[in-house]
């Protein structure tokens, strides 16, 4: 079995996200197959240099840069949502595949979990 | 309505009570399962979810209480139900080891749920259909 959660949410405004991430996060640990989606305003997790300090949050980019620590398999980015967020090679976090077809990927996956 | 096969499923609750109809459309999902043969193997609360398995919630006595039918459901149907610690702790819903563990003043996790962590979600969705109510944005 494998899963896929999609990220669809921006940082920071809730905490779904963070605790989708717990989710794959969680799954890894007890050694099952995760992989990671970002949609829509999502992609915005992949951004560099993110400065929280301001707002008192823990960055996510520091969170996510643990994904594979954890076992999580890969981390997608979808292709238009990318480019409509302006999240280019030298902006966006190593490790990141961009995807175009995001229905082959779900069908890839037998388990997807969305962000509440 | 067609007979199905028996499924087993895990249904996971990330909408609150009041802010959302999660918790009220997942309840009434198992009902209907369980009535068409299926069996609801556990439910889990996550996020605002977890806002379901509180004690202290307290709405007119004209609205429905979807923590105590929950709760009503969950005994008759022997029925696990589980709210996850890490969400549920962020949220201010404790049980009394939790209680002692954070010397806080107070717990309010309405039996029959219990507070337990992502493994029991991570085990439904191997060994059952797992369906997601959200909050519906």
């Amino acid at each position: 079995m494998s899963t896929l959660i999609v990220i669809d949410q921006p940082p920071y405004g809730s905490w779904a996200g963070r605790e989708a991430l717990d989710m794959a996060f969680s799954l890894a640990a007890f050694d099952q197959s995760v992989s990671l989606l970002f949609t829509g305003a999502g992609v915005n997790w992949l951004r560099t240099y993110q400065d929280t300090q301001e707002i008192q949050q823990k960055s996510v980019e520091r969170n996510l840069a643990a994904a594979s620590v954890f076992g999580v398999e890969a981390i997608y980015a979808d292709e238009a949502a990318s480019r409509l967020y302006r999240l280019m090679p030298d902006n966006t976090m190593a490790g990141v595949t961009v995807i175009k077809d995001r229905a082959a990927l779900l069908r890839q996956h037998s388990h997807v979990a969305f962000a509440g | 309505m067609a007979a199905t096969p028996p499924q087993h499923y895990t249904l996971v609750i990330t909408g609150a009570p009041y802010s959302s109809q999660a918790p009220q459309t997942a309840l009434f999902f198992a009902r209907a399962a369980i009535a068409a043969g299926h069996t609801v193997d556990r439910v889990f609360l996550y996020g605002d979810g977890v806002h379901l398995a509180s004690a202290l919630s307290a709405p007119p006595s004209d609205e429905a209480h979807w923590s105590t039918e929950w709760a009503a459901f969950l005994n008759e149907n022997n029925i696990p139900g589980v709210a996850c610690i890490a969400s549920a702790l962020r949220r201010g819903l404790v049980n009394e080891s939790e209680q002692a563990r954070y010397e806080l003043s107070a717990s309010n996790t309405l039996s029959p749920f219990v507070i337990a962590g992502l493994g029991e979600w991570v085990e439904g969705t191997m060994t059952s259909r797992t369906l997601y109510f959200h909050s519906g944005g």
